[in-house]
Formats: C-alpha cells, sequence, structure tokens
C-alpha cells in the first residue's frame, strides 16, 4: 500500500524526463556488460548504415551480418533518460531500507520476551519490507545473499552454518525452536539489515538493469514466492508476492514518463497490473482483511492469483525491449577457418 | 517353474536378433533348435524395433552407443539383506537386461494358464530390441559398511554436492543404484522397467525415477545436435564417441581400484528450466546467453551449428559474448581440453508446481573419467552464468558405472562384488 503511494509522488518526480541526450557514446548501455555495443562498430568493420534518431542520436539501422533482422520499431532510448527514474527510485528504496530496522528491532524484542506471535508477525513485517526493495535486492549481492539466503544451494541444508538472515530466522521460528534460542540469529539479521541504507544508496542500477527488474521482480514472485520455495516455513508466498506486485508498482510508476508513447507495452500492463492488484484485494477481503498464508488459499483463489500474475508478466515482458538503449549489436562473421 | 520358463525366453532371444544391425555377434544366447521362428519385425535401420545394441562388452551400452529416443532414470536403494543377496540382485537385473536387450518372447504358457504370465505381456508376444540399453551404475552410498564395501569406493565417487543456486531435494537426489533404460520407444522402456523390477524385489527398492524423451531430429537442418526445451541445440560440441582421447573409460590405476578399469562416472542432474520466464526473454538476450543463433544452432557470427567460435579471434566477446553458456563451459583452449565430457542429456516434462507453472526441464547426464578434473571444473566456471536465473537443479547425484559384463555368466559389478 505504502508502496503504492510512494510510486504515484516518484511519478509526479519524474515527468518529463525523458530528454535524449546527444552523443552516442553517451549511450551504450546493453543488458548485460558482454553486450555493450557500438563503441566498437567502426573498429569492426562493419558496414551498418547510421542515422539519426528522434534523439539526435547516432543509431546503425540495419545489420549487414543478419541482414533478417530488422531494426525496432522505436529508436534506442538515451541512457540520460533513466536518469530521474532511477534517481527517485534510489530516493524511494533508500527510505526503505531505514524502514527496515524497524520491524528487526521489533523481531528480536519479541524473541526476547518469549512472544513467538509477535516475533512472527515482526519478521513477516521485515520481509515485506526487504521485498519492498525490489529493483535493488538482485545488485546487492554478498548482501542480498545473508539477508534473504536460502538454504536450497548450500552443502549442509538448514544447517549450514552459513544459512543466515531472514530465512535463517524464518526456520527457527516456524519449527518449533525456543524463542530465546533464536534471538542471535535476529541480532545477526539486525546488524545485516543495518547496513543495509549505506548500500542501497551506492548501488550501482543501470538503465538495463532497472528495465529488467519492471519484469523480474515479478518474475521472481512467480517461481520462488507462489511455488512457497522462497519462504516454505512460514508460507509468506502471498504477502511476498503482493510486496513484489508494490515494488514494481514502483518502478513502473518512475518509468511512466519514458514508457508512455513508445511502442504499446504500457497500456496492457498498467490493465494487468490492475487486475492483479484487484486478485490481491479480493484475497484480503475473502481473509477478513488480512493476507492469507499461502497454504491458506482455495484453489480457486491460487488459480486466480497465478493467472492474474501469469497474464501481468507476460504485458510486463515487453518492458525491457521497449525501454532499450541500444540497437541489437551487429554481430561480426567468424572469420573462415584456416 | 520360473526359472523354466526363464531359460525358454532366453533361448528364443538368440533367434530373433538375427537380422539386427548393431551388436551382432554380441548376443551369445543360446540357438536352440527348437526355438519358435520369430515373428517378422520391421527392418527400418537404427530406429526401426530391430535395431539392437549389445548388452555385453568392455564397456555398457547405453553410455557412447547413438542416443535413442525415450528414457528412464531409476534411483534404487539397495535392500538387500547381505553381500549375497546384493550380487543375486545384480545378478538378475543384468540376465533380465541382457534378455530384453537382444530380444525375447513373451508368449505366455498356455500349459499353465492359471499362473501368472512371465511377462506383463504390454508389448506383445515378440519383445523387439528396439535398441533398448539398461545402463547400471552405483553410488557413493553403496559403499558403506552394510555389503563390505567401503575400502572398494571409485576414488572420486561421492554423494553430489548442492552447487551454488541449486535446490536439491532430497527425494530426488543420490541413490544406491542408478539404473537407466533407454530404447527407440517409450513403451519399450515402460516395459523394461517393469520386467526389470520384477526379479529383484528384496534386493533394490525405487528411490525415485524420473523420464526422459529426445527431441526429434528435425528439419531444415537435421543430424544436428537435438534442441532442449530452450529451443536450442544441446550437446553441438560433444566429444566424438569414437575418439574420446580418455575423457570417458577409467583406466583403473591408483588411486583407483582395479574394479573400476573400463568404467566411467556419470552425473546425473536434473535441471528444471522455468519456461515460462525464458518465453517472456526477448530473442537477442535469449541468444547472447547461450551464445549460438536460436535457429541455425551456429555460435553467434556463424552459419552452422557445427562452426569453430574461434574464441582465439574473439577476445572480448563481440560475437560469444564471454560470459555465454558455451564459452564458459567450453573455452575451447588447450588446458580445457581435457575437462571434456561426454554428456547425454534429454528433457522432461512432468506436470507443474503449486504456482501452476509448468515442472519441465533437463535431465543433464555427463559421462567423464574423472569428476575432479572434468565435470566439477566446468560447473564452477559455470557458477554465476547469466543463465542461472532461468534454471534450477533439483536433483540427480553422482554415480560409477564400472565396465560392461563378460558374457552371459557375467553380470555388472562382478568385478566390485565377485
Amino acid at each position: 500500500m505504502l508502496a503504492a503511494v510512494v510510486g504515484i509522488a516518484v511519478v509526479a518526480l519524474v515527468a518529463g524526463a525523458a530528454s535524449p541526450s546527444g552523443h552516442p557514446a553517451d549511450h551504450p548501455v546493453a543488458r548485460s556488460a558482454h553486450s555493450v555495443a557500438p563503441a566498437g562498430d567502426a573498429a569492426r568493420g562493419s558496414s551498418g548504415v547510421y542515422l539519426e534518431s528522434a534523439g539526435g542520436a547516432a543509431v546503425r539501422r540495419a545489420s549487414a551480418a543478419h541482414p533478417e533482422r530488422a531494426i525496432p520499431e522505436t529508436a534506442p532510448l538515451p541512457v540520460a533518460a533513466f536518469d530521474r527514474p532511477i534517481a527517485a527510485y534510489r530516493r524511494y528504496a533508500g527510505r526503505d531500507a531505514v524502514a527496515m530496522a524497524a520491524p528487526a528491532a521489533r523481531l528480536t524484542a519479541a524473541l526476547r520476551r518469549g512472544d513467538r506471535g509477535a516475533a512472527r508477525t515482526a519478521w513477516t513485517a521485515a520481509y515485506r519490507r526487504y521485498l519492498l526493495l525490489g529493483a535493488a535486492y538482485g545488485a546487492l549481492g554478498a548482501l542480498d545473499d545473508a539477508i534473504d539466503g536460502t538454504p536450497g544451494g548450500l552443502r549442509g541444508g538448514v544447517h549450514d552454518p552459513a544459512f543466515s538472515g531472514l530465512h535463517r530466522v524464518e526456520h527457527d521460528l516456524w519449527t518449533g525452536r525456543r524463542p530465546a534460542s533464536i534471538v542471535p540469529a535476529a541480532q545477526r539479521l539486525q546488524r545485516l539489515v543495518a547496513r543495509l541504507p549505506a548500500r542501497v544508496r551506492t548501488v550501482e542500477i543501470t538503465p538495463l538493469d532497472y528495465a529488467t527488474r519492471a519484469h523480474e521482480i515479478l518474475e521472481d514472485a512467480q517461481r520462488d514466492f507462489l511455488s512457497d520455495r522462497a519462504a516454505p516455513w512460514s508460507s509468506a508466498g502471498v504477502v511476498a508476492t503482493a510486496a513484489s506486485v508494490d515494488a514494481t508498482g514502483v518502478v513502473l510508476g518512475t518509468l511512466r514518463p519514458i514508457l508512455q508513447g513508445r511502442g504499446d507495452a504500457l497500456e496492457p500492463v498498467e490493465t494487468r497490473m490492475g487486475q492483479l492488484r484487484g486478485v490481491l484485494a479480493g484475497i484480503r477481503r475473502g481473509h477478513h482483511g488480512t493476507t492469507p498464508r499461502l497454504d491458506a488459499l482455495g484453489s480457486t483463489e491460487r488459480a486466480r492469483l497465478t493467472g492474474a500474475l501469469g497474464a501481468a508478466l507476460e504485458a510486463l515482458a515487453a518492458v525491457p525491449g521497449t525501454l532499450e538503449t541500444v540497437l541489437p549489436p551487429d554481430v561480426p562473421k567468424i572469420p573462415e577457418s584456416r | 517353474m520360473s526359472t523354466d520358463r526363464r531359460a525358454f525366453l532366453l533361448r528364443t532371444a538368440g533367434t530373433l536378433g538375427a537380422g539386427a544391425l548393431i551388436g551382432a555377434g554380441t548376443a551369445e544366447a543360446a540357438r536352440a533348435d527348437d526355438a519358435p521362428p520369430p515373428a517378422a519385425l520391421p527392418s527400418t535401420g537404427a530406429a526401426g524395433l530391430d535395431a539392437r545394441f549389445p548388452f555385453d562388452g568392455p564397456h555398457q551400452s547405453g553410455i557412447l552407443t547413438p542416443q535413442t529416443d525415450a528414457v528412464t532414470h531409476l534411483a534404487l536403494d539397495a535392500i538387500a539383506a547381505d553381500r549375497g543377496a546384493l550380487i543375486q540382485g545384480l545378478r538378475s537385473l543384468s540376465a533380465r537386461a541382457r534378455e530384453l536387450s537382444q530380444g525375447t518372447t513373451a508368449a505366455p504358457d498356455l500349459s499353465d494358464v492359471d499362473a501368472p504370465p512371465a511377462d506383463s505381456g504390454t508389448l506383445g508376444v515378440v519383445v523387439a530390441p528396439d535398441a533398448l540399453t539398461v545402463t547400471i551404475a552405483f553410488g557413493a552410498s553403496l559403499f558403506d559398511a552394510r555389503y563390505g564395501l567401503r575400502d572398494r569406493r571409485p576414488a572420486e565417487l561421492i554423494a553430489m554436492p548442492a552447487f551454488p543456486d541449486d535446490d536439491l531435494d532430497p527425494a530426488r537426489s543420490h541413490g544406491d543404484v542408478l539404473v537407466t533404460v533407454a530404447a527407440n520407444r517409450r513403451d519399450t522402456v515402460v516395459h523394461a522397467v517393469r520386467e526389470l523390477l520384477r526379479p529383484v524385489r528384496d534386493a533394490f527398492a525405487l528411490r525415485w525415477t524420473i523420464d526422459g524423451f529426445q527431441s526429434a531430429d528435425r528439419a531444415p537442418s537435421p543430424h544436428g545436435a537435438r534442441r532442449n526445451l530452450f529451443g536450442f541445440r544441446d550437446g553441438t560440441a560433444n566429444p566424438d564417441a569414437k575418439d574420446e582421447g580418455g575423457l570417458v573409460w577409467v583406466a583403473g590405476r591408483a588411486p583407483e581400484p582395479a574394479w573400476t578399469a573400463g568404467g566411467t562416472y556419470t552425473v546425473l542432474r536434473v535441471i528444471r528450466m522455468h519456461v515460462e520466464f525464458w518465453d517472456r526473454v526477448g530473442l537477442r538476450e535469449q541468444e547472447n546467453m547461450i551464445g549460438r543463433r536460436r535457429d541455425t544452432g551456429a555460435p553467434m557470427g556463424g552459419d552452422h551449428e557445427r562452426q569453430d567460435p574461434r574464441y582465439d579471434l574473439d577476445p572480448k566477446g563481440d560475437r560469444v559474448p564471454l560470459d555465454a553458456h558455451i564459452r564458459m563451459a567450453n573455452p575451447r583452449t588447450a588446458a580445457t581440453r581435457p575437462q571434456r565430457i561426454v554428456r547425454r542429456a534429454t528433457n522432461y516434462s512432468r506436470g507443474f508446481d503449486e504456482a501452476g507453472q509448468l515442472d519441465t526441464g533437463l535431465l543433464f547426464v555427463a559421462h567423464n573419467a574423472s569428476i575432479e578434473r572434468q565435470f566439477a571444473k566446468i560447473q564452477a566456471r559455470l557458477a554465476g552464468e547469466p543463465m542461472t536465473d532461468y534454471v534450477t537443479p533439483v536433483g540427480g547425484g553422482y554415480f560409477f558405472a564400472p565396465r560392461g559384463a563378460a558374457g552371459p555368466s557375467d553380470w555388472v559389478g562382478s568385478g566390485l562384488l565377485a
């Protein structure tokens, strides 16, 4: 809820941000480091044709190597178009990271008191806060692993000493451990959370990362949350999915000014996201205004949630391509073998 | 009684395989004059019902023999009461596998219609070989105190560790014995699995199983590696089966125990592919993650599948990105050449998960002479590759497939246990 409100505020901040800059050297940002393209084009001896895009950026029209691959219908965006969306998101994420400290502290306090119920509530609030970071957590590296890591890839599974953070506490809190025995793990979590705001402030977010996160936050939800894989002990899949929907809403809110009028990705995204929010609201209404555990969903509720999420994802999949900052690079031919 | 019937079935096997194209001369089963004449079998080459791979030989079939379309992996727990019972179980497994893979009959004994038939009859009365292979391998857990095998363990055989980004389900991982049943047709595999388990019920219990299929060899560029469920050709750079140059077979020299000679380490990994997610990824990104064109299978910048990507001329990854799967897995340098593995992957599809997403993916199988020198090196190199987001390894195990049986009186595993 809060995220949605923030999202709207952010939209106002970034409105009109899409002002293309002038020089092609500013542009080469691709989906990941390996596809950084234009700088070396001339050196590659490609015979691509250059033309002026609407914003004045030099872009190549056709690929000599793969002439069947036409140029996208919209010219690439200048990298600078992402400056304000990412800055707005960074401010949002910084506030959210700070806000995670409170439920983390409540968690430790409740465990000290031996109040398992309050501890579970605080844990869920902390988890939700973390997921509201959305666009950043994929870039937080080792800190993300420490806070949100699951035991699947650890040799010792849940008994592995490296199993820490939110899910260590979750495991202990829902598998009958004495609350007092969980205090050290909760304190460790608090220390990790304390490092979060500084990390979020400095994390590198490229336009490509950012555009990609617009759909990948919910891809993760589909893969990890609605399968109950990520939080199996608390069965917090619905809370986690709802937080991911909110986080996606924030990202989309910042991107809306540059998405508007570019291709036709925005309208289906807004329709499907609205329907997805509607399904989540219906589920809360059906459970006395609370967000139920995933394993408490009826089969129809679950199928509708899965379906609405899937449909939203199909629409969101168009976002990264719509926001590309480079044309598909001209892949050089492999020289004839010796 | 049942023994007699088995003998009858075995006798018929020799005549049935007379026209087989593959493995001729290896079926040493008795050629009895009183065997009934075989029913006519279609003779349509290697894909025909009469295609036959030898069961006996220096190496087990199903490792370097041409890959067939349908496979079932059976991970078994050994429940045999003692070493003698384990030996009996393995003997029975080999004997039945030999019969089925060389072709046999399943005609019921009409003189005793009150007895349950010896064969399920699901293939009718003629059990054609259909290129059936039954490959038997041992997991690290077999080498514990139960059967006195502690000091016989292959030097590199351990329980498959969880790699970073794995999410291994213990209920679908490991096992004392892995039996891989493969054939050209699914019904042949299903029949063989049912028949193989029948004589070994008190020796082996099913731990987990999974079925795989190979994609068809399709135009426009047939005879390439088959496609996986990401739509990409998989296995193009496999070492040539005829010239594997020490990549597959263990020599049996110290520190390996001598009985391992002629065997191979088998890595099976059940890799779930998040195909809904994958299908929402742009073609450019898909191809850059793999390093190949999806349509032709050619390395990026190339025109045909088998083309050398010439990484030596592409040091910055202008063609094939430096973190593309094919480049990380096989950088094609002199140093990584001995690390290559023989892959024998199939696809799997087994319903869907709690979130309504298809449970489908790849049954990665690698055969190699040394896990440490080969598979584990490649796996370490692949850690964190961009494709990681779209796949989750969920099960499998490390196994050791010993040399083949020497003949009808021998059995797979005799070198270890006899």
